[in-house]
């Protein structure tokens, strides 16, 4: 599948801003089933200094700089991606998880010290005897990884409400735990956590989805892509902002990605940009700024197929 | 010869140990003084008796002290006890006057804690510092490189000679911090470790610090203190100077301007005045010749650090930083810190400045690297590791885990990653449930712990009033880069126990520290920080490169230090007449005084109660009240609080002395408890020695200091605050003259210091015009209102502006019009009196002059002085989702 994905943010300021310095992570990563054709990044206004870099995980940053004031900042990028679907790993087949949890401290190859980065907590991934509990059904002795970490996706889409604004991106596991609700990110802190408190590797994975509404099953029937020139940046529900997924090692089979929020093994639908260990390593827009007043923030995301 | 035989006096120590007891001022080493009388033999008898199982520094045996020891005992036998503690009178005096303070967090007193010092040294030997000096230059050349291989290549991660969690899960490994590159690679510039000695005898480091280490700057203050209270006995001792440390260090951050070579501008990054060490921040900044800057005086622009200063922006090339290294940037680093620069990360990839410690550094303090450590230096320096670390055992091995379970009772828990925050435990103090739960939590994330060998620390002596006591010392020793090795420092800083039994050594506990003499073999190399005479210097005159945020700190030393003098000189006169009328005179211009006192500080009621409803007792406490009040903020007391809190932050920017006068202003105020004893007499004394106080003040900066910005904003912040209270002044007391205007004329001329100019000029009465002449219209008193606003207008033309315009400033033509306004007032006009007995054209221009002096103040601080806005980060956006 080839797609285009377009992806705006735009703040507007009550005050003029004097300098703003950012860090974005906007461009998808090229590798596996994914081929990042191109990005090209718009700014507006245009910024006096643009650097771009590979952060710690292989992710692509630029780093610009507004230095004249301004009242407003539009950062759009619009990227080509076509993506391949490949046949998962046979649950069934993947190494038993306790054996997992052996291997990867003992693994001092590149790809073994790798993975074995994101078995540790990391500011938003942070567990307890609940979040343990919670995950130890899923995991009985001797259990293939891949069937155990897809049956905790599954119970997570079936005991937490999807249920946006009432989370923020700082809303600790435990809350998450405790309330049983929240958006992508928390579903995937959550298993995060779940999965690493048993010494297992597991990272976090921002992109995009294609919007599910174009699905048969979607009531509404009304396709994104006609309308979607014309409505940004007005916000399309379900289809307006950044999604967020995890994904699991196995020494066998490497890294297998797990969608908690949609209950799927993400394949040709899902356009990954950056991985690290939570949210705070893959931020997409992060900014500094110097006077500004009060901001508002607009996001709009449209992942458009194309032949 | 021996001194232990045990005296009648020492069986009164009463404990067991009384008979290990060692008799250091028996004077049997100086026969000549056996025959002094009792008294002073008594005197100078100084006990000191350490434990028996400890290794003691000064001692090798009960009254036996160590070779080295020797000069410095042979010295304490001479003095006795009366001397010692008049010395260290004079030493604490010192510590006081110089304003060395140490913030401890939630201490009531705040910043102004005083620095713990004890009156003696601690004596380590050339021969044995020398084996000191080679073993940690080694283990900083070993840290350096576990530094450029961790954020570079991490090969000793996949050679399998550090473990993956020491950095993957080590919170101190930044990321972002990845792959920069390091000038001369070097990452760690400056280097601390702590030291222990065993029990036999050995050093062991207990601790090493590669972040942002403190305490050099207390080390060098410690020295000036003790050496000045001892000089005989530092003389005798040859005592190695510390001054070559600080010249390698400023030498060293020089040399890593990647731009500017010549003359790189060095700043030294604080987090503020709210932390612990920020005393020694200002200290060595100013010691050092850095600029002392916070977050918000740098900026980033086109990759280049820039300072804010007041004639605009100055590029930064070395930072030495003294802020942990995630909070430096919002931006790449954590982004809830409002103490860093952002940007600053990206400066350092484009190789436009240079951070010492490189950012990243604190990953290996971990206290879990020790047990790593001799493998690693046979493996990057191809040497045994010269001085062992405390034994030490990581608990991420199943091994050293199970080593730990067997031995807990010996050891201490402490937390690999100190970031989250954890104390150490002490396995012998556990009980067996809280055993259980200590190895419980163990053992569900064993790479968070380490265990290391509980420390038997030596004893030094420290001197209280009862004589000598033994106290457990850990000694703080520095290191800083050079070419490619370490240069340490002769000497350090020696922190001991609070008590006797105590075995925690901390600065934030309240423990004391001490100065470390290193014996020389030769003659002692006496430097100074001050060029060589013949180098080659580019010439500058400086100025403009005053930091806004400096300049406003100055601006307000400045206003305060004169609206407490304001206060203190009608105090003075209010106390005088006070006096009076408890001797039975009338006194009317008491009144007026009263308000205009109110008046200048803000006081709406209190000191001035309704008039006729008051007796002389009542308004004489109210009066003396004042003196001690801690409110409106105007009042007295906090107004010289809030002089010496700016002093204390511009101590890299005012001269010793300065500082000294500022600190003693609030000891003339009566003690805030004892106030039932300050008679009006008493009070009236304080006052008269604190107006010397401040003119002290005033006289130094008239007289030390360069005439540049920082004097320029020091006395705008003066004049505008000499022009408001005698504006309130005048409006208190002329505006509606009384039946009898004589009094409180002169009471006027006396709060002025006008009274004799007033005299030699008109000999006999007082009349209003001639006093407006004087106080009002005449340039050449300083105590005049023209006087005033003539120099602020001086000032304005003065200050630095943006691109050099053409046009006056706002704050140019509000002067002019006001000095033109003052110039054009005929006194006799002025002290013409309406219709409804009040001077209008008085209260007009005192109305007008008020307003243009308020307007001027907020039009230069809103040029100059308003830190344009800290920076801040926005907010990061919400992911959706598909559900």
């Amino acid at each position: 599948m080839n797609y285009r994905v377009r992806h705006m943010t735009r703040y507007i300021y009550t005050h003029p801003v004097a300098i703003a310095h950012n860090e974005v992570r906007l461009t998808p990563r090229n590798g596996g089933v994914q081929q990042a054709r191109r990005t090209q990044l718009a700014i507006d206004p245009a910024p006096s200094v643009l650097s771009q870099q590979q952060d710690f995980f292989g992710n692509t940053i630029h780093f610009f700089t507004l230095q004249a004031p301004h009242h407003e900042m539009t950062v759009t990028a619009v990227s080509d991606v076509t993506l391949w679907s490949e046949v998962p790993a046979k649950p069934a087949d993947t190494t038993p998880w306790e054996q997992v949890r052996t291997a990867l401290s003992q693994d001092l190859t590149a790809t073994g010290l790798d993975a074995f980065q994101f078995v540790f907590e990391s500011p938003y991934v942070r567990w307890d005897e609940d979040t343990v509990a919670y995950a130890a059904p899923s995991f009985p002795a001797g259990r293939p990884i891949l069937e155990g970490a897809l049956d905790l996706t599954r119970r997570i889409h079936a005991d937490f409400k999807y249920s946006p604004g009432t989370t923020s991106v700082a809303t600790p596991v435990h809350e998450v735990l405790k309330d049983r609700r929240g958006v992508c990110q928390d579903f995937t802190h959550l298993q995060l956590a779940c999965l690493r408190s048993l010494g297992l590797a597991a990272r976090y994975v921002s992109g995009y989805v294609l919007n599910l509404r174009t699905k048969p099953s979607d009531k509404s029937g009304d396709k994104p892509a006609d309308k979607a020139e014309t409505k940004a940046p007005a916000r399309m529900a379900g289809a307006d902002a950044s999604h967020a997924w995890l994904a699991v090692y196995d020494p066998a089979t490497g890294w297998t990605d797990l969608d908690p929020t949609n209950n799927t093994i993400p394949s040709d639908q899902h356009v990954t940009v950056a991985w690290g260990r939570d949210y705070g390593d893959v931020s997409p827009v992060k900014g500094v700024i110097l006077g500004g007043g009060t901001h508002s923030i607009a996001v709009a995301v449209e992942v458009l197929p194309v032949s | 010869m021996s001194t232990t035989s045990p005296s009648a006096d020492q069986s009164t120590t009463g404990s067991a140990l009384a008979t290990t007891g060692s008799a250091l001022a028996r004077t049997d080493s100086a026969p000549a003084r056996t025959g002094s009388a009792l008294d002073a033999d008594a005197d100078r008898r100084l006990t000191y008796t350490p434990a028996e199982d400890v290794w003691d520094e000064m001692l090798a045996a009960p009254g036996e002290p160590r070779a080295h020891w020797a000069p410095l005992v042979r010295w304490l036998r001479g003095q006795g006890k009366t001397e010692m503690a008049r010395r260290w009178e004079q030493g604490r005096r010192l510590i006081h006057e110089n304003g060395v303070t140490y913030n401890v967090y939630g201490d009531p007193r705040g910043m102004h804690r005083p620095w713990e010092l004890d009156a003696l040294p601690l004596v380590v030997s050339s021969a044995e510092w020398s084996r000191v000096e080679r073993a940690l230059a080694q283990r900083a050349r070993v840290l350096n490189l576990v530094l450029a291989d961790l954020y570079g290549p991490q090969r000793l991660v996949r050679d399998g000679l550090l473990p993956p969690e020491l950095v993957y899960a080590n919170p101190a490994f930044l990321r972002p911090c990845h792959g920069i590159t390091l000038p001369g690679d070097v990452a760690l510039h400056v280097y601390a470790a702590d030291l222990a000695r065993a029990s036999d005898g050995g050093f062991w480091v207990i601790a090493d610090r590669t972040q942002a280490p403190s305490g050099a700057g207390y080390a060098l203050e410690n020295r000036i203190v003790v050496s000045r209270t001892l000089p005989e006995a530092f003389r005798e001792n040859r005592v190695q100077r510390l001054a070559a440390f600080f010249g390698t260090l400023r030498d060293t951050l020089r040399s890593l301007a990647l731009r500017h070579r010549e003359n790189p501008r060095i700043v030294l990054l604080t987090p503020g005045p709210y932390n612990e060490t920020y005393f020694e921040h200002a200290y060595l900044a100013r010691y050092l010749g850095f600029t002392l800057v916070e977050g918000a005086d740098l900026t980033v622009r086109d990759s280049v650090v820039y300072l804010k200063t007041l004639g605009g922006l100055e590029p930064v090339d070395v930072i030495m930083r003294r802020l942990d290294d995630a909070f430096c940037d919002p931006l790449s680093l954590r982004t809830d810190s409002s103490l860093g620069v952002a940007g600053l990360m990206q400066a350092v990839r484009a190789n436009n400045v240079v951070v010492a410690n490189s950012l990243g550094s604190g990953v290996v303090e971990t206290a879990a690297l020790m047990a790593f450590l001799p493998s690693l230096c046979k493996h990057l320096l191809g040497e045994e590791l010269a001085m062992p670390s405390v034994a030490t055992w990581w608990c991420g091995h199943d091994e050293a885990l199970d080593y730990v379970v067997e031995h807990l009772e010996g050891l201490v828990i402490k937390p690999a990653f100190p970031v989250f925050g954890h104390e150490p435990i002490f396995g012998s103090a556990l009980s067996a449930s809280a055993r259980d739960d200590l190895l419980a939590r163990v053992r569900a994330r064993p790479h968070e712990y380490v265990a290391q060998e509980q420390v038997a620390l030596s004893t030094a002596p420290v001197w209280n009033q009862e004589g000598l006591q033994p106290r457990h010392v850990v000694l703080r020793t520095f290191g800083v880069a050079s070419g490619d090795d370490y240069r340490i420092m002769p000497g350090g800083l020696a922190r001991v126990a609070t008590s006797r039994d105590s075995l925690v050594v901390s600065m934030q506990r309240g423990g004391g520290s001490k100065d470390t003499w290193v014996g020389s073999d030769g003659p002692v190399s006496a430097m100074t920080l001050l060029r060589p005479p013949g180098a080659p210097i580019e010439l500058t005159r400086g100025g403009s490169e005053l930091s806004s945020r400096v300049a406003d700190n100055l601006f307000w030393l400045g206003r305060y230090i004169e609206r407490a003098e304001g206060t203190v000189r009608v105090l003075r006169v209010v106390l005088a007449r006070l006096a009076d009328e408890a001797s039975g005179s009338d006194v009317p211009e008491l009144t007026t005084l009263v308000a205009a006192l109110a008046g200048h500080v803000g006081l709406e009621e209190g000191l001035a109660p309704p008039v006729g409803d008051f007796d002389t007792a009542t308004r004489e406490r109210a009066v003396l009240d004042f003196l001690r009040a801690h409110a409106p903020a105007r009042a007295l007391r906090p107004t010289l609080a809030s002089a010496q809190r700016l002093g204390s932050i511009l101590r890299d920017q005012i001269s010793l002395d300065t500082w000294r006068v500022l600190n003693q202003l609030e000891d003339h105020l009566p003690p805030r408890t004892a106030l039932h004893g300050v008679t009006l007499g008493d009070a009236l004394e304080r006052m008269n020695a604190l107006v010397l106080g401040l003119a002290a003040f005033n006289g130094l900066s008239v007289e030390n200091m360069t005439r540049g910005q920082g004097w320029r904003f020091t006395d705008i912040g003066r004049r505008i605050e000499r022009a408001l209270f005698l504006i309130t002044l005048f409006q208190e007391t002329m505006i509606t003259p009384g039946a009898d205007e004589t009094r409180s004329l002169e009471a006027l001329l006396e709060t002025t210091d006008c009274a004799i100019t007033y005299r030699r000029r008109y000999l006999g009465t007082v009349q209003p015009a001639p006093v407006l002449d004087l106080l009002f219209s005449d340039e050449t008193s300083p105590r005049s209102l023209v006087f005033q606003v003539r120099a602020l207008a001086e000032h304005v033309e003065r200050l630095p502006r943006a691109g050099g315009e053409a046009l006056r400033t706002t704050e140019e033509r509000t002067a002019i019009a006001a000095l033109a306004r003052l110039r054009m007032a005929r006194p006799e006009d002025l002290a013409a009196v309406g219709l409804h007995g009040e001077r209008v054209q008085l209260a007009d221009m005192l109305a007008d002059l008020g307003n243009d002096v308020i307007t001027l103040s907020d039009t230069i601080t809103q040029s100059y002085l308003s830190h344009a806005a800290t920076t801040r980060a926005l907010s990061g956006y919400a992911f959706g989702g598909s559900a």
